[in-house]
């Protein structure tokens, strides 16, 4: 378990982790995202870790894709509405978001970083 | 080499709509792609594509089979993958929506706008995975209807 008290989430052919980091918290996830509505088990998820971090002040989310084999569409919606928070936040709660990539999977490489154009500043990708 | 290893090489593949087999036939064309030509990253990009294109046809397409195919030629390493199927009129007119709005421009552009606009919707469809196709893959996509039948396909140089 983790600081925020978030369960971690397992379902089909995925298992998304919630753990402590030094700077704040880490989202890990490990499978595939190719469920017809990934939304359903993301969009809450995510919830609570923007809504954890922000009460608690937290700095930094680290995204940890490395062992997620696929991500469809509609997980990258789910992914972008969770960024897309980040532009109604203030500056002094303000946090960001590190995505963890793996260069040997060829979507996360053209896929992630696209997620950095979406609010300016909110997400480093590494 | 024979006459039959410089021809055209291809796989079809035809079936029920179901959710779960989309996976099935990403893997399957996965592995096709991967004894037919050498660049891999090309080969996953391709599989990414039919993956998108499969769950359309999935979702959308009203009642019949999913039809897709992968055709190869092995020289130049040139993909085609073509997803068919029936759809409602009203699938068609925001499939032409969708395809008009992501076509044109830059396609990074096109697909950080659509993901932008997909972050602020609520009735669960993404209008993502043409962007996205098109953005990833770095190929041509286009559209063909008549009547009720889809075809969407995409090429890859
Ligand atoms: N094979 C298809 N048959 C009928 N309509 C389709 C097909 N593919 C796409 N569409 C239409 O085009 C839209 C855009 O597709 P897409 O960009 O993949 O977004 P999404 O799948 O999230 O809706 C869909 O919402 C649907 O209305
Ligand atoms: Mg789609």
């Amino acid at each position: 378990m983790n600081r925020l008290g978030i369960e971690p989430v397992s379902e089909e052919r995925i298992t998304i982790n919630v753990l402590d980091n030094p700077n704040g918290i880490t989202v890990k996830f490990t499978g595939d995202i190719d469920m017809e509505d990934p939304s359903i088990i993301l969009d809450p998820l995510f919830e609570k870790v923007h809504d954890g971090v922000l009460e608690n002040n937290y700095k930094e989310v680290i995204a940890d894709f490395r062992e997620l084999n696929f991500l469809n569409s509609s997980g990258i919606k789910a992914v972008a509405k969770w960024i897309m928070k980040l532009s109604e936040v203030d500056d002094t709660q303000k946090y960001i978001i590190k995505i963890v990539h793996n260069k040997d999977i060829t979507w996360q490489v053209t896929s992630l970083p696209t997620l950095t154009f979406l609010v300016p500043g909110a997400v480093q990708v590494e | 080499m024979s006459e039959k290893d410089i021809g055209k090489g291809y796989i079809e593949l035809r079936f029920g709509p179901r959710w779960k087999y989309i996976a099935c036939a990403r893997s399957f064309i996965q592995n096709f792609l991967a004894i037919s030509i050498v660049d891999q990253t090309k080969a996953d990009k391709i599989a990414m594509a039919a993956s998108e294109l499969l769950e359309n046809a999935v979702k959308y397409a009203s009642g019949e089979d999913t039809h897709i195919s992968v055709n190869v030629s092995p020289k130049t390493e040139k993909i085609s993958v073509q997803v068919t199927n029936i759809a409602t009129p009203e699938s068609i007119k925001n499939l032409e929506k969708v395809y008009d709005k992501i076509s044109r421009g830059n396609s990074l552009d096109a697909y950080v706008s659509q993901m932008k606009e997909a972050a602020l919707r609520s009735d669960g469809k993404s209008q993502l995975g043409l962007a996205r196709i098109r953005y990833e893959t770095g190929g041509d996509l286009k559209m063909e209807i008549e009547k009720n039948v889809v075809k969407v396909s995409i090429d890859i140089g």
